[in-house]
């Protein structure tokens, strides 16, 4: 029985961490850049497929891979916020209306990225073998993969905070996420911190890509379930708010590992259900005001 | 050191600020008077690029600075204090002063400004590890003067800085605003306590309905009829 209790809490701190990564990644791009980034999810399908590919193709750890996808997404995200959402803030009138029109563009990305993935890697389930060796604790039985995974994504986390908390850019993150306009006022170029944030949320898909390939197999269309988790994971921890978004996704990752544990079906179903009784009891989140 | 000259400015449709023209020499506090909605505030965030002119020019030390973003006209020299304070509600006290020294030469001097702003609000020492949000009203309107300072302005804006105190409070305000001038740098402030504004302004600008229609030496402003009946209750 104890073997079951640590194994399933594991797996749940394992889902948790990726979870983590994905929601601090999209908190950052919504929360403070404003973008509802739907197609979150296509870039961890990225960073899985880049890491399949590496390791496949020429033999690259995947840890090897973390700083490579992880600088060549948040270049992506980088430019992406320095082209095409620039100009949509710049034409829309009001925050409202860039939100609901970078959500459309987003949503055309989701496809865009995709059908190119899909006719670059096939529309089939890919995995690779890296580190499956088994481990033993506490008398259950894992694959070193799954933990060296739960150390990265902890230790990416841990220092993003830091980042976050210590740095001159990090706060300056935090108080344009708080009043951009106010942040101008001190001096924070603005539109260079949006478009910094929309490239470290896309870093994180990155690294939660590259991780979960390590893990879980790869599929072209694996996107759309991330994005959706990511969405609830960041309403659970509070809009806006870093440290929810890192907590939710542990909170979010052990009910999941607990739910699939008794029925493997059922556990996207326990997320939705986690979400509307969420938004009907506390729609600001744990962490929110 | 900041001259406007015919200023016309717009919100959406509805026209703001009409041909307003303002000088402001080094070391004075310039008063900005006049009733809700006369544009007071809107000339502020016509000043610091929150909201661009639709026509006129605006220079600051010789340099035309309307046209820039609020970060390049905040890395100038110019502070700007918002009305409401606008401070950072989850973000320490001391935190939120640091963000006031965020242009790059105000940054290598951050701590011993810090220093200073600590000696003229012992009150914020105190409380620099405290979140803004927990602050009482007077406590934030002195961080949000605080950090004004942080970023050791040549020229500062101060927008309602005693609105919703208590008349103690307000006395401590005006004090603060006075030792700006002694530490060298310009003020330009916008109060609804006209009386006690133009006790402590060298000059004073009136603006009604987006125009300036009066403007003067403060000492004779106090005395003209039409101020005396509209904006101090005489």
């Amino acid at each position: 029985m104890i073997m079951k209790i640590v194994d399933v809490l594991i797996c749940g701190l394992l889902l948790g961490g990726i979870y983590a990564l994905i929601a601090v990644g999209l908190s950052l791009q919504y929360g403070v850049a404003r973008v509802l980034n739907i197609s979150h999810g296509e870039l961890i399908m990225l960073g899985a497929f880049g890491t399949w590919s590496l390791y496949t193709f020429f033999d690259i750890n995947p840890l090897i891979s973390l700083v490579i996808c992880g600088p060549v997404l948040f270049l992506a995200g980088f430019a992406l916020h320095k082209t095409l959402f620039k100009s949509l803030l710049k034409s829309s009138g009001s925050i409202g209306a860039f939100e609901g029109s970078s959500l459309l563009a987003c949503f055309g990305l989701l496809f865009i990225i995709q059908n190119i993935a899909i006719t670059s890697w096939g529309a089939d389930i890919k995995g690779y073998s890296y580190l499956s060796v088994p481990v033993n604790l506490g008398g259950a039985i894992f694959a070193a993969n799954r933990l060296v995974t739960l150390a990265f994504a902890v230790g990416i986390g841990i220092t993003f905070y830091l980042f976050l908390a210590r740095t001159r850019l990090g706060k300056a993150i935090r108080a344009a996420a708080q009043d951009p306009a106010a942040a101008g006022l001190m001096g924070v170029n603005i539109n260079h911190v949006l478009a910094l944030c929309f490239g470290f949320g896309a870093l994180m898909a990155g690294f939660a890509g590259v991780l979960l390939s390590m893990c879980y197999p790869v599929k072209a269309t694996m996107g759309l379930e991330y994005t959706i988790i990511a969405i609830i994971v960041v309403v659970l921890g509070g809009l806006g708010s870093i440290p929810g978004s890192f907590i939710g996704g542990f909170i979010l990752g052990i009910i999941g590992s607990i739910v699939s544990y008794i029925e493997p079906s059922l556990s996207l179903a326990a997320y939705y259900i986690i979400f509307i009784l969420l938004l009907l009891v506390k729609p600001t989140g744990i962490m929110g005001k | 050191m900041l001259e406007i000259s015919n200023i016309n400015a717009y919100h959406g449709r509805v026209q703001a600020l009409w041909d307003v023209s303002l000088r402001i020499e080094e070391a004075e506090i310039i008063a900005l008077v006049g009733a809700n909605g006369a544009g007071k505030t809107t000339l502020l965030n016509t000043i610091s690029g929150l909201l661009r002119p639709a026509s006129g020019r605006i220079r600051f030390l010789g340099e035309r600075i309307d046209g820039l973003t609020p970060h390049a006209i905040a890395e100038l020299g110019i502070a700007h204090i918002p009305e409401g304070r606008r401070l950072f509600p989850i973000m320490s006290v001391r935190e939120n002063l640091e963000m006031g020294a965020y242009p790059n030469e105000a940054w290598k001097k951050k701590e011993k400004t810090l220093e200073h702003v600590f000696a003229v609000f012992p009150q914020l020492k105190e409380r620099a590890g405290q979140l803004a949000r927990t602050l009482s009203g007077g406590e934030q309107q002195m961080l949000a003067m605080g950090r004004g300072m942080m970023s050791r302005p040549k020229l500062c804006m101060i927008d309602e800085p005693s609105s919703g105190l208590a008349p103690k409070l307000v006395l401590e305000v005006f004090k603060v605003v006075k030792s700006l001038r002694e530490q060298g740098i310009t003020v330009l402030l916008i109060e609804q306590n006209v009386q006690h504004t133009l006790q402590i302004a060298d000059r004073a600008y009136v603006l009604e309905n987006g125009r300036i229609v009066s403007e003067g030496k403060s000492s004779e402003l106090l005395k003209d009829d039409h101020i005396k009946k509209a904006y101090l209750g005489l």
